[in-house]
């Protein structure tokens, strides 16, 4: 068969050849037989007729060879260049079915393909289902000795791991390049599963003193920082002005959480007693990572966790606090956790979308289909083959998905890009995202299914008829069951639009009330960068110094109204969260409480709460008079005023940070209270919080946070910093508005594309109903003549059509509420300040839908009205 | 076969049969063109078997289709421009193949037809 088909195409190619060939031998054939005949004495034209008639007629040879090499191959070709002729001749349709289609096949695909990269795909470590991720309770960083006794204890685990996410700075220059880093144990990329591109990765050996102090880099630092140079193992770089030998490079591509351009040890650091990470009461953003037994679950190993934590407090009554209870969920859950609802509400809201598409497609080749049945009773009456009818009509439905298909495919693509360009940054797993051509096939065949049956089976059917020797009707009325299909696909699509819209009403009205959130501060010209004061050359006492001198390089910048330093940053949430005791209450008190008092703890300089405009309730603000060497004070929020004070005045109690057994600082006096802000975002209850003096609490890396009267570029503000020395990295600078605006990222997204879906699906419902009831009249007109002729009323014949409308509007947005209802525990997390099924919205939408859809109802049924009986009654 | 008809009903037995003596006789005579087959066939037959010649040459165009036979245009005895056809390895391999076949066919069909009837003879 093969050499058939490859001679068939051959063949084509050559086709005009090949035929004045043939015909060439058949005329050298026929001038031979017609000499052969007149050597024997007949007439020229005897001969000739009898030459032809020996040959079996010329024409019909000729046919006859043509046939042989012609396949099924030729006759896909003619359907195909017919199928495009007809599409062609009829503009509006295939212009408004390929627009469908690429709008159906191509928003789903980019959706979907980032969804299945996002959600679905495992991720790219071995075994990855039997990675854990453990944190302390309500997802808190774990104090290193605790880390260790989990370690030490547990048996679900295979290995257990933790990492610590950093920057360093590398100090091979004069001046310091400031990288992303993480800190990890020496078991940790054995637990991951990771191997080394060149070189070696850490392994126990590493974390014993005596060996050297080792890094592994990733790929991309080697590539650009080292040149890619093979060379580059052995090699020693200087990293916060020590010596660290490189001993590896990770594969392209990886990562763990975050990217990271340089992997360090953690032993050696807690060794050091970085960031005090060797007291069990500091809790850094040190978290851990397990890789599970075979045969363990994840609720088993959580049990099992739970367990030894709780052990673990009994031991020692004094370590009871609120960290004592350990947080393990699947790795994949951590990663994508925050993605999972939003993604899988867009998912939902597309494929609604795609629903849409199909059922409209649906309608309109259901339309055209009995628009061109009398054509097809015609041809099948004179006897044309009904699989003839059938092949081409696949072909041009094949021609149409198919070009739907490929035009949809690039505009997936477009719009992917689109999406990941405008993703917000820290999404997981946003390197992974690309064009899944499974997505897109599944898509494409969901619309040529829909294609196939709602195209042909009307034509199949009347083509059959006919076959059984019914009588050709000139009727072009459609049938009864063609009508009711309609119908239904009606109802299904005023269904979904009602589901998309309530979605986009709720997110409206979400991002509605997040706006009205009051803050608790001031967040408009806000600008803020972060500046690390790392290493030997940065003792506290010189620290404590230049905070004040960074306030006032900032002020005297021009434009600047206010400025302040601050450890954590209003909306971005509290990166030290700290127990502390209160004078006069005792351990026990507190144990049996259940929880010590617990608060976020904000190092910030005098002026803070002035820059930020956070109003001071009462008492005072930290000013001059506080210094390194001033009695210990600070400042608590309305908040825990309330908590801990709530009859009395906090002004003036002693707090100390620490427990009675192990405290950290001396006794603070409380000497101001200032208003609760939304310290962890707008959509989040406001936490305690103790603030310090920066002064006296001195900390590595803080923010430098300035009020602008005008916009001032965020150089400027970096250049001041960098003024005062350049040697120290200055990094991360922005807006308060954008760092709100990141914040609501996921609920924008999700209000955009719901609002887009939802319009399209109303306009497309809309614009379908519109259809279906002109056509309804335009079917029925001469019933209409009669009526009116009769003395049919305008009210009752608007009524005649309206009726049909309000049934589907009725009961399309009926079982829409239902649906939306059914669904709205997916849009749980992602509302704000309202239900998912919050009534008013809900209310809202279906009669926004309803009004749109009854408007859409009445105009051609108020035409309906104006039909002149004598006109109707005349035609046809 | 009355001669000059176009029967398309009786195909694919007859095309079966008319691709044989068209390849039997390429591998029997040698490179020949349309009309010098025709002509072979009806002199080697006796005239028993009269062709729809049209069918030769669509028999040829099957069988360069199938790799059976290939063509080259040459110059004939009479000095014009004519299509030469040879029997390839294939061909020939098929050849030996549909002999076979049809010895044992004609054989079977033998018996059978000799075979007593049901006494109404």
């Amino acid at each position: 068969m093969m050499t058939r088909l490859l001679a068939s195409l051959r063949g084509r190619l050559r086709r005009r050849r090949i035929e004045r060939e043939i015909a060439e031998e058949l005329q050298d054939h026929l001038e031979r037989e017609i000499a052969a005949h007149q050597m024997r004495g007949v007439s020229p034209d005897e001969a000739r007729r009898l030459a032809l008639r020996d040959l079996g007629g010329l024409v019909q040879t000729r046919d006859a060879t043509r046939d042989v090499y012609a396949t099924w191959l030729d006759g896909l070709w003619r359907d195909l260049r017919y199928a495009v002729r007809v599409l062609r001749r009829a503009p509006r349709f295939t212009v408004t079915a390929l627009t469908l289609l690429v709008v159906g096949i191509g928003s789903t695909t980019a959706i979907i393909s980032v969804a299945y990269a996002v959600l679905l795909r495992p991720l790219p470590y071995p075994d990855p289902e039997r990675l854990v991720f453990l944190a302390e309770k309500d997802g808190g960083g774990i104090a290193w000795p605790d880390f260790q006794d989990w370690r030490a204890r547990a048996t679900s685990f295979d290995g257990l791991a933790s990492s610590l996410a950093d920057s360093v700075l590398l100090t091979n220059g004069p001046v310091p390049k400031r990288f992303e880093s993480r800190s990890v144990t020496a078991n940790f990329f054995r637990v991951i599963g990771s191997t080394a591109y060149r070189g070696r990765l850490f392994d126990e050996a590493d974390s014993r003193p005596e060996s050297g102090a080792t890094v592994v880099v990733s790929h991309g630092f080697w590539l650009r920082e080292l040149g890619g140079d093979a060379a580059a193992i052995g090699q020693t770089m200087s990293i916060n002005r020590r010596p660290f030998t490189i001993i590896g490079i990770m594969p392209p591509g990886f990562r763990y959480m975050t990217p990271a351009d340089v992997y360090l040890l953690l032993e050696p650091q807690v060794a050091a007693n970085y960031r005090g990470m060797q007291s069990r009461l500091t809790h850094t953003t040190l978290f851990a990572v397990g890789r599970m037994k075979p045969g363990v679950s994840v609720i088993a190993a959580r049990t099992e966790m739970q367990a030894i934590a709780e052990a673990l407090a009994l031991e020692s009554t004094g370590k009871v606090g609120p960290y004592v209870r350990v947080q393990l969920v699947s790795l994949s859950d951590r990663i994508v956790g925050t993605m999972a609802p939003t993604l899988t509400v867009l998912s939902g809201a597309v494929t609604l979308l795609l629903l849409i598409t199909c059922v409209n497609l649906a309608a309109m080749l259901l339309n055209r289909a009995t628009a061109r049945s009398h054509e097809f009773r015609i041809r099948a009456a004179i006897g044309g083959s009904r699989w003839v009818l059938i092949r081409q009509l696949l072909v041009e439905h094949g021609v149409l998905v198919g070009a739907g298909g490929l035009l949809g495919a690039a505009a997936g693509a477009a719009i992917l890009t689109g999406l990941i360009a405008a993703a917000p940054r820290d999404m997981p797993r946003l390197d992974e995202i690309h064009l899944d051509l499974a997505v897109l096939m599944w898509t494409t065949l969901a619309c040529a299914a829909c294609a196939g049956v709602f195209g042909f089976v009307p034509i199949v059917k009347t083509a059959g008829t006919i076959m059984q020797g019914a009588v050709v009707r000139s009727g072009r009325g459609p049938t009864r069951s063609a009508t009711s299909l309609r119908w239904g696909l009606m109802i299904a699509e005023m269904a979904v639009a009602t589901v998309l819209l309530a979605g986009a009403g709720l997110m409206v009205h979400t991002m509605l009330r997040l706006t009205r959130v009051d803050p608790g501060f001031d967040p408009h010209n806000l600008q803020a960068s972060s500046f690390s004061l790392t290493g030997a050359s940065w003792p506290d006492a010189r620290k404590q110094v230049f905070y004040d001198a960074v306030v006032e390089r900032l002020r005297a910048v021009p434009g600047v109204e206010s400025a302040a330093v601050t450890y954590s940053l209003p909306i971005l949430g509290s990166n030290w969260w700290q127990v502390f005791m209160i004078e006069g209450t005792t351990a026990e008190h507190w144990i049996a409480v259940g929880e010590f008092p617990n608060a976020g703890m904000v190092p910030v300089s005098a002026g803070y709460f002035e820059a930020l405009r956070i109003p001071l309730l009462k008492g005072r603000s930290f000013d001059r008079t506080d210094t390194p060497d001033s009695a210990p004070v600070a400042m608590i929020n309305s908040r825990l005023a309330r908590r801990y004070w709530p009859d009395g005045d906090s002004i003036g109690k002693q707090i100390r940070q620490g427990l009675p057994a192990d405290p950290f600082g001396p006794w603070r006096t409380i000497v101001g209270v200032v208003g609760d802000i939304k310290q962890e975002g707008l959509d989040q209850n406001t936490p305690q919080q103790v603030f310090l003096p920066a002064v006296q609490v001195p900390r590595t890396t803080m923010f430098a946070v300035a009020r602008t009267e005008r916009s001032v570029a965020s150089s400027s503000l970096d250049q001041a910093i960098h003024d005062l020395d350049p040697a120290i990295p200055v990094f991360n600078d922005r807006t308060m508005d954008r760092i709100m605006s990141e914040a609501a990222s996921r609920r924008r997204i999700a209000m955009i594309v719901l609002t887009v879906f939802g319009s399209v699906a109303v306009i497309l419902a809309a614009v379908g109903l519109y259809g279906v009831i002109s056509q309804g009249v335009a079917d029925r007109r001469q019933e209409i003549g009669v009526r009116v002729a009769l003395g049919a009323t305008y009210a009752q014949v608007v009524g005649l059509f309206l009726r049909h409308g309000l049934i589907v509007v009725g009961f399309g947005i009926g079982c829409g509420s239902a649906a939306a209802l059914a669904m709205s525990r997916s849009l749980k997390s992602l509302v704000f300040g309202i239900t998912a099924t919050d009534p008013a919205t809900l209310a809202a939408t279906a009669a926004l839908l309803a009004l749109v859809a009854l408007v859409a109802c009445y105009m051609p049924a108020r035409s309906a009205a104006r039909v002149d009986p004598l006109e109707a009654l005349r035609s046809d | 076969m009355a001669k000059g008809t176009a029967g398309s009903d009786r195909s694919d037995i007859l095309q079966g049969t008319l691709d044989l003596i068209v390849l039997k006789t390429l591998d029997a005579l040698g490179p020949q063109h349309g009309y010098g087959i025709a002509r072979r066939i009806e002199q080697v037959s006796e005239d028993v078997l009269r062709l729809n010649e049209g069918t030769v040459y669509t028999a040829l165009m099957r069988l360069t289709q199938r790799g059976w036979i290939t063509s080259s245009w040459g110059t004939s005895e009479n000095n014009r421009r004519a299509r030469f056809y040879a029997i390839t390895r294939r061909g020939r391999q098929r050849l030996v193949h549909e002999a076979i076949s049809w010895e044992r066919m004609a054989g079977v069909m033998t018996r059978v037809l000799k075979l007593a009837g049901t006494g109404q003879s």
